[in-house]
């Protein structure tokens, strides 16, 4: 049997919980082939192969909750923040590289200091810089330089989190209104 | 004017914002300029004295309007009003066309001038919405994202959709499309109208028209490709922060999105450190965990007392159907038997004391519990110890 090019690649990559971006060679044989690795990842594992225009993923329902919740926190404070400043948080997440300096000033004098000292990904300086670390293995950060990086298009799993949440939220104070 | 520039657009912001220019405010900007020029303004007629106050006349006003591109935006219905004023010179222009030859002259003429106004107040609104649009995005005022929103969503509602609506020419009643209409009309006439003058004003129009029309166009694919998509951006940044904002309440009591998980961790993988690593922060996260009690309520607490039982059993003695007495017995104090309780007072069977006897070839009768339907034998019991 005939497997596609960078099969071992490409399986390992997903199973190592990494996004692969369109940017990647892998990401046309992925996609060129997504009938077969969307069946190979659900016979096999009962994963669910999910590939957009710009990356694609494993998704598992035996989620790692505790890195998914790290990384909605680091992400949904940098927006917030972001948007304290008076900048298109989205804009700057999809074009603008941030360097860790900066992290830490917007972490460090942010408002929520309590969820950030709880959590032990983020409550200083050297938690991010693994933190980081761990963003850019799966992907979802590029390093460009030891302290500098800028988002890759997987941000937009995150995005699509929040505004499903905000719509949520709206909708539920909806009914609880009309309950009223 | 050129002279007093600085002065002049001061004066004239000021009347933007106020409407006029009061009295006090001009003398302390002439002061502040150092220029006493106010006899020379009522003289160009620059100034009209509104009671003790000034205010620029309409001349220069659109005059520095335009020289500064800063347009007062007209609400659509505004504009709209052209669509009445060209419709009925159109009108008027078919039903006089082999008639008066002066008038026709002069209602040509009107009608160039009003869709000369038409599309100028049209542009000025589109200039003023990039400008406010822009003004938004780059947000130098630091506005907040609430703030943000409701801006960006009055100039949608207010202007740019009903504008959109004007100048849609996939809309019948659009005013682009009238403009179509009477384009192709006065197409007609400037080839083939008997009189020299009228033609030559006809083609002046129709070129005017066809000009018109590519800069209307022009101008709604501004408002659709521009416009509306940095708006909407506007609003679902402000969607996502709504969202992240709600989530940050409280992140521990919400399901993330699903995230890879790395699955494989073999001792000599290159990642095997960071993935260790990983896994045991995972788990060094402590969170206070509450227990809320549960609702409890009396059915809950229901505990067999036993003595109670067997000295209501002792009473009945001798028994000629033990189930038939633990039926009745739970259906008296609880209007319905529970399989638990039944299952309770049968333990009473089993005492040490207890003398029963039954046929084990005898009909069995049937409880119905609240889950199930008992098939139990007929358990006559004849004594307690000494009783």
């Amino acid at each position: 049997m005939d497997f596609p090019r960078y099969h071992k690649e490409i399986v390992g990559d997903l199973l190592d919980g990494k996004f692969i971006l369109a940017t990647d060679a892998k990401f046309i044989e992925l996609k060129n082939n997504t009938d077969f690795y969307g069946k190979f990842f659900k016979e096999t594992f009962d994963f669910y192969l999910d590939i957009k225009s710009d990356y694609a993923y494993l998704i598992s329902e035996e989620t790692m909750e505790m890195l998914s919740r790290d990384i909605c926190i680091f992400i949904g404070l940098l927006c917030y923040e972001l948007d304290k400043e008076g900048k298109n948080f989205l804009d700057e997440i999809q074009y603008a590289e941030f360097d860790a300096e900066q992290i830490d000033n917007l972490f460090d004098n942010s408002s929520y200091v309590d969820l950030i000292q709880n959590n032990n990904q983020l409550k200083n300086s050297e938690a991010r810089k693994q933190f980081i670390g761990t963003l850019n293995r799966r992907n979802i950060i590029d390093r460009n330089s030891d302290k500098k990086f800028t988002f890759t298009p997987a941000y937009k799993v995150f995005m699509d989190f929040a505004k499903n949440f905000a719509k949520g939220k709206l909708q539920q104070n909806t009914v609880e209104e009309e309950a009223e | 004017m050129s002279n007093y520039y600085d002065m002049i657009k001061e004066l004239f912001d000021i009347q933007v914002k106020e409407g006029l220019v009061k009295r006090e405010v001009l003398n302390k900007i002439m002061s502040q300029y150092d220029h006493d020029i106010l006899n020379k303004l009522i003289e160009y007629k620059f100034f009209k004295k509104v009671a003790d106050d000034y205010e620029i006349r309409p001349v220069y006003f659109k005059f520095l309007e335009f020289i500064l591109s800063e347009f007062k935006p007209l609400l659509p219905e505004t504009i709209e009003k052209y669509e009445h004023s060209i419709t009925s010179l159109f009108k008027k222009i078919k039903e006089g066309i082999g008639k008066d030859r002066n008038i026709l002259l002069q209602r040509i003429t009107d009608l160039y001038n009003e869709v000369r106004d038409f599309t100028e107040a049209v542009e000025k609104n589109t200039i003023r919405l990039i400008s406010e649009t822009k003004e938004l995005k780059s947000n130098v005022d630091k506005i907040d994202y609430r703030e943000k929103v409701r801006k960006a969503s009055f100039w949608i509602d207010y202007y740019i959709t009903p504008l959109n609506s004007i100048l849609d020419v996939s809309h019948s009643q659009s005013i682009t499309n009238r403009l179509l209409d009477i384009s192709q009309y006065i197409n007609v006439r400037r080839l083939n109208f008997d009189d020299e003058t009228a033609r030559q004003q006809f083609e002046k129009l129709y070129t005017f028209l066809v000009q018109t029309n590519d800069d209307l166009l022009r101008q709604s694919k501004i408002l659709t490709n521009e416009l509306l998509p940095l708006i909407e951006r506007i609003r679902s940044e402000s969607m996502i922060l709504t969202g992240w904002i709600e989530f940050l309440k409280n992140p521990d009591k919400v399901k993330g999105p699903f995230v890879p998980k790395s699955k494989r961790a073999y001792p000599y993988n290159n990642a095997m450190y960071f993935n260790a690593l990983e896994y045991v922060q995972e788990y060094m996260y402590t969170s206070d965990i509450y227990l809320d009690e549960p609702d409890l309520n009396a059915k809950d607490k229901w505990i067999f007392n036993k003595e109670f039982y067997r000295d209501a059993m002792i009473k009945e003695l001798p028994m000629p159907n033990f189930f038939e007495w633990a039926g009745k017995t739970l259906r008296g104090e609880y209007k319905e038997i529970e399989t638990e309780k039944f299952f309770s007072l049968s333990t009473l069977l089993f005492e040490d004391d207890i003398e029963l006897e039954f046929d084990a070839s005898a009909d069995r009768m049937v409880i119905r519990t609240t889950e199930m339907n008992l098939r139990v034998p007929k358990i006559k019991i004849k004594r307690y110890g000494l009783s």
